[in-house]
């Protein structure tokens, strides 16, 4: 009452002072309950036939909210309610960007805190200059916080017609141009969309979406029956902008497609308005991935954490079973400079080079690929066969080698020097390369956090982080031959050395063996065959050549060339072939052991979320063909009796998400739990427990284990 | 163990909601406790034309609609043979929760509302497993058990009693159609109105 009173008042005031001098239009603000609204207006005064713009501003109380257009999955919309001077014609709300306000499993759009709403307002040509107009306002706010309240506030502004260029309000004027500036525009993008019963996918491209690198986008439908409001929008980055996966809401699922697919992108603080033709999206709207999260902002406790992470990580690399006959290696050579300090200097610089050359190097490659839309993680260099064959038969050799079959880096004459041998710089160096080679696929397990950080890190910051678990790995290494404290503690060079050195030989077959069995898994028992055929005459050349070493007459030094070359020739004519289809049906036939034991469904958001509803437990395999882990995983853990039953007792869902082509959502997923590749496993509890993440390397026991936790949880 | 389990996972919140479900498909089954204590289930209606309510005694758009709206469409569907379960799916301490089955009872007679039966899902199974969003949000299960329509009860979203006569009744439409045997013409709409004051 009070109100209604000091607002005639003002609104008095106004006319008189309008008659009286160039008065600011004004109203005067009215409390509602949770919001306090008013009416104003951006010029001093209207011109007539053009257009002004007045606004409606909310200021809310804390904790409580009001809707945008499309409300989302509850509330209502502001709307306005006007009774204009004959002539005059108000036209739609300038809506501000919305915020997303999720409400338990629901998910509303709209403003909190303030927000100003312009409205164009047609001035009639017929305006009579000097005259004051009064502009009415019936305005009904939906306000919600965990309840609703309808709110009616009926605003007044008196405006003053005058026939001279315009002027901003010198106390509002700022306040509604500043609302017009920020609204959404179209921007000239280019959008097209494609809808089916499950979703929507939205292509927009232009000029601020080059690149696409915008994890944040979203898009707000003006039709609220469009999309699946809560549901998750998965962004794929393009060269020309970015391509989201919505999922369906009510009309898409029941079959009605739009003609049009109209809203607001935002990207940022960015918003932009958009309006989407059906059609075959563009090429440059996806194909670079899930665009890399933003660094964290602020703290930028991201990437050093993740460095440190990185470097320890490293350390503890030189414990793994597949790094481990690498190093041993090292570690003969090493006894043998044990006495020479700047001769284990310089091995040990050699070494720590080819660690960092290689692990730059491997992530360089995997950054590019990514950055062409490369669905490729880490340790992707053993995704291909022939890699794999190429760095069995290497092993076998430095086997070989320590096993005193043949020499290397001394030539016939230098044989006597034996492991004091000077000539090991490369070998030194190629001993790194090769430690970081076979330890990539190591990394994957156990660095995964650090990796999932260093690739979605921009380029720079991945490649600090690679260094580091390069120097981690070179460190203790380095660390020995740079102190003589240490190296005064190894025995004098002698006979024992070369028993270690064929003590040390094992693990190196060891190596050799596990990369047999990882490229049988690849390539299949014909690919087998082929392999262990090339590792044979490997093997036979390699005595040949330690043969002709203890020779001293040129034609036998000259067979064993001979020999060399032609088996080279072999090994090669056998792995092109492997290299180029060899993987293939092999991928398939595991895939076919583990279904054919573990019944399993195809994995989609959706299925996931059904399934809790209906209170079973759910595992999610985000597996690969061309991920050595995960069909590794699928073997030995998965597709095992105790794991089989488990499910059956429990209830339970297997779900795979088969990421050996590329899929948005899946890469989405990924990314959601911090991930930049698979093997990932999540298990989801019965009872709505959240999603435990699984170690990347399974056993029977653990998935039991896990699979009964998640019935009770 | 399977005894134990299957307790369990019955006694299971879920936590996600379902998106919401597809149309001419089978209605999800049911089975709640109605406010006479009496556990009622969708099976026990098959061979009748099921309306479902989703209720909030204390929201906006639900006091708009029982302005006189509501109850005459829950009389005329009872004319017509039509079951009307009244759901409420707001967790305890939230808004439109009955402590017990007479509190809801009671509102039900002060408002002189007529549905079947009031069902009390204050876990928000039911909710959840129908995706409901909105009090009021309407579903219509026809004999066969196939839901036909989901949406909001008419096409005037606002909760001001007056847009009542201008608008266009979806629910009335859509039963009229069932009625006929035909397909509900508008098969789904926006449901409007409060958020279902789901448990946390």
């Amino acid at each position: 009452m009070i109100a209604r009173l000091s607002r005639r008042l003002l609104g008095g005031l106004t006319v008189a002072l309008g008659l009286a001098s160039a008065a600011p239009a004004l109203a005067a603000p009215v409390n509602t309950g949770h919001i306090q609204a008013d009416l104003i207006a951006q010029d001093s005064w209207a011109v007539p036939g053009s257009t002004v713009y007045v606004a409606v501003t909310q200021k809310i109380e804390k904790g409580w909210h009001t809707y945008w257009r499309n409300s989302g999955d509850s509330g209502e919309a502001t709307s306005i309610d006007w009774t204009l001077p004959t002539g005059w014609t108000a036209g739609d709300i300038v809506w501000a960007t919305p915020h997303r306000q999720p409400t338990g499993p629901l998910m509303n759009y709209g403003y909190s805190d303030a927000v100003v709403l312009p409205v164009p307002i047609q001035v009639p040509a017929t305006a009579k200059p000097g005259e004051t107009v009064s502009l009415k306002a019936d305005v009904t706010f939906l306000v919600c916080a965990d309840i609703c309240i309808p709110e009616n506030a009926k605003l007044d502004l008196a405006v003053e017609v005058r026939d001279e260029a315009p002027e901003p309000n010198w106390r509002t004027g700022r306040i509604v141009a500043d609302a017009l500036a920020a609204a959404p525009k179209p921007a000239g993008l280019q959008a097209v969309f494609q809808a089916s019963e499950t979703g929507l996918k939205l292509a927009v491209t232009g000029g601020p979406l080059k690149g696409g690198q915008f994890p944040d986008a979203y898009f707000f439908p003006f039709d609220g029956t469009l999309i699946d409001h809560p549901g998750k929008q998965a962004v794929e980055a393009g060269a020309d902008g970015l391509t989201l996966t919505i999922p369906a809401g009510i009309a898409l699922k029941s079959g009605q497609v739009p003609e049009l697919v109209e809203g607001v992108l935002t990207i940022g603080d960015q918003a932009f308005e958009v309006s989407a033709q059906p059609g075959q999206p563009p090429v440059g709207a996806a194909g670079l991935g899930v665009p890399a999260a933003r660094p964290p902002s602020g703290d930028g406790g991201g990437v050093p954490l993740a460095i440190l992470f990185a470097f320890f990580g490293g350390l503890i690399l030189n414990l793994m079973p597949c790094v481990f006959p690498v190093l041993s290696m090292k570690a003969a050579s090493l006894a043998g400079h044990a006495h020479d300090a700047r001769e284990a200097r310089t091995q040990g610089l050699a070494f720590l080079v080819g660690v960092l050359v290689t692990f730059l190097a491997l992530a360089g490659a995997l950054i590019a690929a990514r950055a062409a839309g490369q669905a490729v993680g880490w340790g992707f260099q053993l995704q291909s066969p022939a890699v794999v064959g190429v760095l069995c038969l290497i092993m076998l050799l430095t086997a070989l080698n320590l096993s005193g079959v043949f020499e290397v880096g001394t030539s016939v004459q230098g044989a006597g020097q034996g492991l004091a041998s000077k000539g090991g710089l490369a070998g030194s160096f190629f001993t790194g390369v090769l430690a970081v080679i076979v330890a990539a696929p190591c990394t994957a397990p156990f660095m995964a956090p650090a990796i999932g950080v260093a690739l979605t890190q921009p380029a720079l910051g991945s490649l600090a982080i690679f260094l580091f678990l390069g120097l981690g790995l070179a460190a203790p290494y380095v660390a020995i031959s740079f102190s003589p404290a240490l190296l005064r503690r190894f025995p004098k060079p002698g006979p024992w050395m070369d028993v270690l050195k064929k003590v040390l030989a094992f693990p190196m077959y060891g190596a050799a063996a596990w990369l047999v069995w990882v490229f049988s898994l690849q390539a299949g028992s014909t690919g087998l065959a082929a392999l262990l055929a090339c590792g044979l005459v490997v093997a036979f050349v390699a005595w040949l050549f330690g043969l002709s070493q203890r020779q001293t007459g040129p034609r036998t030094r000259w067979l064993a060339a001979g020999a060399a070359v032609l088996t080279a020739i072999g090994v090669v004519a056998v792995m092109i072939p492997l290299a180029k289809g060899g993987a293939a049906p092999a991928a398939g036939s595991t895939t076919q052991v583990a279904s054919a034991e573990l019944p399993s469904e195809p994995w989609s958001p959706e299925r996931v979320a059904a399934l809790r509803t209906e209170g079973r437990p759910v595992f999610v395999n985000f597996t690969a063909a061309w991920c050595v882990t995960c069909q590794v995983n699928d073997k030995v853990a998965l597709s095992t009796q105790p794991v089989v039953d488990t499910f059956k007792a429990a209830n339970a869902v297997y779900m795979v998400a088969d990421w050996t082509n590329r899929d948005a959502r899946i890469a989405q997923a990924l990314a959601d739990h911090g991930r930049a590749g698979v093997p990932l496993y999540l298990v989801y509890g019965a009872k709505g427990g959240d999603a435990v993440i699984l170690p990347q390397l399974l056993t029977p026991g653990a998935v039991t284990e896990a699979v009964e936790a998640a019935a009770l949880r | 163990m399977s005894l134990t389990r299957r307790l369990l996972v019955a006694a299971a919140p879920i936590l996600s909601l379902a998106p919401s479900l597809a149309l001419a498909a089978p209605a999800p089954a049911f089975s709640v406790k109605d406010a006479d204590g009496k556990t009622r289930s969708l099976s026990e209606f098959k061979g009748r034309t099921v309306v479902l309510e989703w209720v909030n005694e204390g929201c906006p758009y639900v006091k708009k609609h029982y302005s006189g709206n509501m109850q005459a469409l829950q009389r005329a569907a009872a004319a017509d043979g039509v079951v009307w379960l009244s759901v409420v799916s707001s967790a305890p301490g939230e808004q439109g929760y009955f402590a017990d089955g007479s509190a809801a009872k009671k509102w039900a007679a002060t408002n002189k509302a007529a549905p079947s039966a009031i069902l009390l899902d204050p876990e928000g199974k039911m909710g959840m497993a129908y995706g409901a969003k909105t009090t009021p949000h309407m579903y219509i299960i026809d004999k066969t058990g196939q839901l036909v329509y989901q949406g909001g009860i008419d096409d005037k979203p606002t909760n001001k009693v007056e847009d009542i006569k201008t608008a266009k009744n979806y629910v009335t439409a859509a039963l009229a159609d069932v009625k006929a045997g035909r397909k509900p013409a508008v098969a789904v709409s926006k449901p409007y109105g409060c958020s279902v004051k789901y448990k946390a």
